[in-house]
């Protein structure tokens, strides 16, 4: 004897729970949409010669803030269910947020939320204070960025920066890439600190070996020419 | 990382805010270096303390599929009743490991690791439900589920939906030892041309189709995380059903001629799911 309601009540369960999703979904598509403005407009920095780029940093911002709206719509929502349960359905975009928001802090803009105007990066603390969201949460089951999505983001930031050092040298920029590359070692050496199993975190941050030697081989030809500024230090 | 800032040598670096520009610039990087490396060491460790969880949940996931595993396969034999009692140690066994898993899923690890304990719940549900069906021929429900396994243990809908899935596979091969055990000759008044199905035999050819029909009669949306899985475990199933007619069909017409030990064909009736 098959008991029909059984099947009822599941399809009902299912029903709510892509009720759910599709909303998730309506806003994270926005939150894309803006995501891809703000890369586009990051990317220009790729030919833009450094003291010129001010206005793209501020409306790179300008887009950033729109993102940031988007993530306070997303965390309402989000926080009414368990978090590892959706976390999927906007894991990438955030991440391509974060890792724009570190470009941007990279490039000079989003000073008034560096710890020290001179820092780099935006700590994962930083970032969290900057999206007004919590980060590592271990106990509490809410809406957050988690350390393996700020890694992964630091990750893609690295792949752009790799491209920006060979950029900065067409446009006469001498002296960044050899700041690029003093920075991503610095981040290469802490990735290298952590025992990371056979995931995504893996697979990607074996990625950063070459994008160091790609800018390593940036400051070598220019090194070889006697090209790179007295004033900067060679890392 | 919030901390006061210092330069390579350790002084604070605010002190030396009037140092010139360049050495400025050499000391943040050194502080820079140091930070990066003592935010890299914090995060190693939250990912070490991740990665041991998440492996004492598998090693216990493993655990209780092998011992679901081992409980159907001996319910798929007769049931005597010692059989019956070492199922019922194996199952007080499992309880006890999802006992053990409980501090590894508080909090918002409960999901984080739900993929992790997801695959052993499917298995223990699938033994569940095969004991419940034998014992009771009615199909257990994810409240009687849930409350033979921890409470805080995730029990989602699709793990149950699943398991069900699973279930059907092993009633098919419940159905078919059923009957060609032959309980058709096991009916000494039935003249040849009343021949039929004994009622048990009957039941369970009926409750299949009837399953077949509530699954096929499920619609998930496209973006649900289980639709992956849910093709080919709906086609397995519908392999499942359509053996077990076909065996059905052949008992019936070919019945009184079968020599004794005789085994329904079971070819063309779909994959197996293991």
């Amino acid at each position: 004897m098959i008991d029909r309601t059984i099947f009822e009540s599941l399809q009902s369960k299912i029903d709510e729970e892509a009720a759910v999703r599709d909303e998730l979904h309506e806003i994270v598509q926005t939150l894309a949409r803006n995501g891809r403005s703000t890369t586009a407009i990051l990317s220009r920095a790729h030919s833009t010669p450094s003291d010129q780029l001010k206005p793209v940093l501020d409306e790179a911002t300008k887009e950033i803030l729109a993102q940031k709206d988007q993530v306070a719509r997303l965390k309402a929502l989000a926080d009414q269910h368990p978090f590892y349960k959706y976390n999927g359905v906007w894991t990438r975009e955030l991440q391509n947020l974060v890792s724009s928001i570190e470009l941007c802090a990279y490039l000079g803009g989003l000073e008034e939320y560096k710890s020290n105007s001179a820092a780099s990066f935006l700590t994962i603390e930083e970032v969290g204070k900057f999206l007004d969201i919590p980060v590592n949460l271990k106990e509490q089951d809410a809406f957050h960025l988690t350390i393996e999505e700020y890694l992964l983001s630091l990750i893609s930031m690295v792949e752009e920066l790799s491209r920006l050092a060979v950029n900065s040298v067409t446009l006469g920029d001498y002296a960044r890439p050899v700041q690029i590359g003093s920075f991503i070692k610095d981040l290469f050496a802490g990735f290298q600190l952590l025992n990371l199993k056979n995931d995504i975190l893996r697979k990607r941050s074996d990625g950063i070996k070459y994008s160091v030697k790609k800018v390593e081989d940036v400051v070598y030809d220019l090194s070889l020419r006697n090209l790179i500024p007295k004033s900067s230090d060679a890392a | 990382m919030a901390g006061t800032k210092r330069t390579w040598d350790g002084k604070q670096l605010s002190l030396q805010s009037n140092n010139s520009s360049k050495k400025d610039q050499t000391s943040t990087m050194a502080e820079q270096s140091t930070q990066i490396l003592s935010i890299f060491e914090t995060f190693r460790n939250e990912l070490d303390e991740h990665h041991d969880r998440r492996e004492r949940l598998i090693k216990i996931s493993r655990d209780i599929t092998a011992l679901s595993k081992k409980i159907i396969r001996k319910l798929n034999a007769p049931l005597p009743e010692n059989i019956t009692k070492e199922t019922q140690s194996r199952f007080t066994q499992i309880q006890s490991l999802f006992t053990t898993a409980l501090p590894d899923i508080t909090g918002p690890n409960k999901w984080r690791y739900q993929r992790q304990l997801s695959g052993a719940i499917q298995e223990y549900i699938e033994a569940l439900s095969f004991h419940h069906y034998l014992t009771t021929q009615t199909l257990i429900t994810l409240h009687e589920v849930r409350a033979k396994i921890a409470a805080d243990v995730l029990v989602t809908e699709e793990d149950y939906l699943l398991g069900l899935f699973d279930l059907t596979g092993e009633m098919m091969r419940f159905a078919v030892t059923a009957l060609s055990a032959g309980s058709v000759a096991s009916d000494p008044g039935a003249s040849e041309k009343k021949m039929g199905l004994s009622k048990e035999q009957n039941g369970i050819v009926v409750d299949l189709r009837e399953l077949r029909s509530l699954f096929e009669g499920l619609s998930v949306a496209r973006r649900h995380n289980m639709i992956k899985d849910l093709a080919k475990k709906m086609e397995v199933m519908q392999g499942s059903v359509e053996k077990v007619e076909r065996a059905a069909y052949g008992i019936l017409v070919r019945g009184s001629e079968r020599p004794a030990g005789w085994m329904p064909d079971l070819s063309g009736g779909g994959d197996e799911g293991y």
